[in-house]
């Protein structure tokens, strides 16, 4: 009882907007193809959980390797320029210049390399994701604790030792924020990508519900891509916050 | 006289011959001269406190030593070679005005960092002792944040001694304790310097301290920073309390203090 009478403190408003929504789909007599109400979209996700959970599973491993990659692209490419500056003048600026093409204009050309299949749809995550770990990275490895990079050179320690015990941890909190950033991002790009590819997953089970008029599916996507998205950026941000009490 | 002459044990372990630095700053000319021909030679094993105005070159001075900047014109050495190789053998042991402690390492890997610098293990047992020492015992695994300012000091002084360093730089590393725990650390400083006797340079303000743990104080002018009284402490060891109580130390004091008052000309 307790507990219902906080979840309904703390989550008002979206019951609200779903009371709304329901009452004003019945008041204005929608066809459910234009406005399905939400519990018919409740219905359609209940009656075939399988297909939305294995969508929502092949989504969220896209998302989730992409995002790995992505981070780990990007992280190295920070380090890389850290260790020269020559290497970054070549670095930053194809960085910039890669993340500013817009990802819809890629996605042909990557296809057309990588095949209409996952590794494309990976790639596509990647691409979104590498920026802001190569950003947070970059200005992370130079957020050093006062007098700790003197200290390093009046001990002799070598260009590795500053690299990882001194730089890297230095740069975990913005690692951590960018993993938060790129947790919210990776679910967005691999439905798009799948929703433009029509393979498999959540952006490809919307497209192929959309078409076919089975629009209390399609809600249903929306609303399962919705939740994990969210869960992805709640989970991060507790992530987050654990790195950040650890490093600073 | 190269630098190949063989050094000499019984030598100067640190030399400045005619340092003179001059930092540009962007946007004025000239920039700001730090200091200026200043000489000075520390003996192997001597406990030498600078003292000096604040914004004379203190700091800076120390910083030449340690290898961390290189003078406009004139020479440092320490241990008969450039500093920069000493720092590549892992042979000066430091502590600097902000603490630099390493906020994700405990009070225990804080002091354990020189060993992993050096590319040596760990000694548990002398980190142990060490920490023992510094009396933080019950805070061995202690993050930098959940310890008191004075606390972190004591850690950073504690990872300057730990690998028993041929040469000692402190930069008033008890500026942000009371007076009465800053004595307490004066005195434990003392047991552990007399321990190995370590050549030692202390930058610090206050005089008390200078007399009580040196064995020549000298004081800097206001910038640029030279030599302007150099004043040898007669007071045998181990020194307590009772020393400052004393007449000479007093007196002592006195011609020091005088020294570091401007001059009115
Ligand atoms: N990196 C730098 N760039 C420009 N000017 C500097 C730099 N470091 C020191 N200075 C200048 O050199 C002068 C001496 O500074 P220093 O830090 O050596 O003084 P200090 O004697 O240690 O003073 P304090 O007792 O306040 O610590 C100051 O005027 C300062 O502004
Ligand atoms: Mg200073």
């Amino acid at each position: 009882m307790r507990t219902g009478r906080r979840l309904i403190q703390d989550y008002w408003g979206i019951l609200l907007i779903l009371v709304a929504w329901q009452a004003w789909v019945i008041v204005n007599q929608f066809n459910p193809i234009v406005m399905p109400t939400p519990i018919s979209v409740f219905d359609a996700l209940i009656t075939d959980p399988v297909l939305f959970l294995e969508n929502t599973g092949i989504t969220f491993a896209v998302a989730l390797v992409g995002m790995t990659g992505g981070m780990i692209i990007g992280t190295s490419l920070a380090v890389a320029t850290w260790l020269s500056p020559l290497l970054s003048g070549l670095v930053s600026p194809l960085a910039v210049l890669f993340s500013s093409v817009p990802v819809v204009a890629l996605i042909p050309i990557i296809a057309r390399l990588l095949g209409y299949n996952v590794s494309t749809e990976i790639a596509i995550v990647v691409i979104i994701t590498f920026f802001p770990s190569f950003v947070f990275a970059s200005s992370g490895l130079r957020a050093l604790p006062p007098g700790s990079d003197d200290l390093f050179r009046v001990l002799g320690a070598s260009r590795r030792a500053t690299l990882f015990r001194l730089a890297l941890p230095a740069a975990m909190p913005n690692l951590a924020i960018a993993l938060r950033l790129a947790a919210a991002h990776a679910i967005l790009a691999a439905m798009i990508a799948e929703f433009l590819m029509g393979t498999s997953g959540l952006g490809y089970l919307f497209a192929k519900t959309n078409d076919e008029f089975q629009t209390e599916q399609a809600f249903g996507t929306s609303i399962v891509a919705t939740a994990i998205s969210v869960a992805a950026f709640l989970l991060a941000s507790f992530v987050e916050r654990r790195v950040r009490s650890h490093f600073s | 006289m190269t630098g190949e002459a063989q050094f000499d044990p019984d030598g100067p372990a640190i030399t400045a011959t005619d340092v003179t630095k001059k930092f540009t700053l962007k946007g004025s000319g000239d920039g700001v001269l730090a200091l200026q021909e200043l000489s000075l030679a520390v003996a192997t094993g001597e406990f030498v406190a600078l003292l000096g105005p604040s914004g004379c070159g203190k700091s800076t001075l120390l910083r030449l030593m340690a290898s961390l900047d290189r003078p406009t014109t004139g020479n440092v050495t320490v241990c008969g070679e450039p500093p920069d190789a000493i720092a590549a053998r892992h042979a000066f042991g430091v502590a600097f005005q902000d603490h630099a402690l390493l906020p994700w390492l405990t009070v225990y890997e804080n002091i354990a960092l020189p060993f992993k610098l050096a590319g040596r293990t760990p000694d548990d047992v002398a980190i142990r002792e060490m920490i023992v020492l510094v009396g933080l015992d019950e805070f061995v695994s202690a993050r930098p944040r959940q310890l008191s300012g004075g606390m972190r000091q004591r850690v950073s002084i504690a990872r300057a001694l730990i690998l028993d360093p041929e040469v000692l730089l402190l930069d008033e590393p008890f500026g942000a304790l009371d007076a009465v725990t800053r004595r307490q650390m004066n005195i434990e400083l003392q047991r552990i310097w007399l321990r190995d006797q370590i050549t030692t340079v202390l930058v610090t303000h206050s005089v008390d301290e200078a007399i009580f743990l040196a064995d020549r104080v000298l004081v800097l002018s206001g910038r640029p920073g030279r030599i302007i009284l150099e004043a040898i402490v007669p007071f045998d060891r181990p020194r307590d309390r009772s020393v400052m109580r004393s007449e000479e130390f007093h007196s002592l004091a006195d011609e020091l203090s005088l020294a570091l008052e401007p001059s009115e000309d």
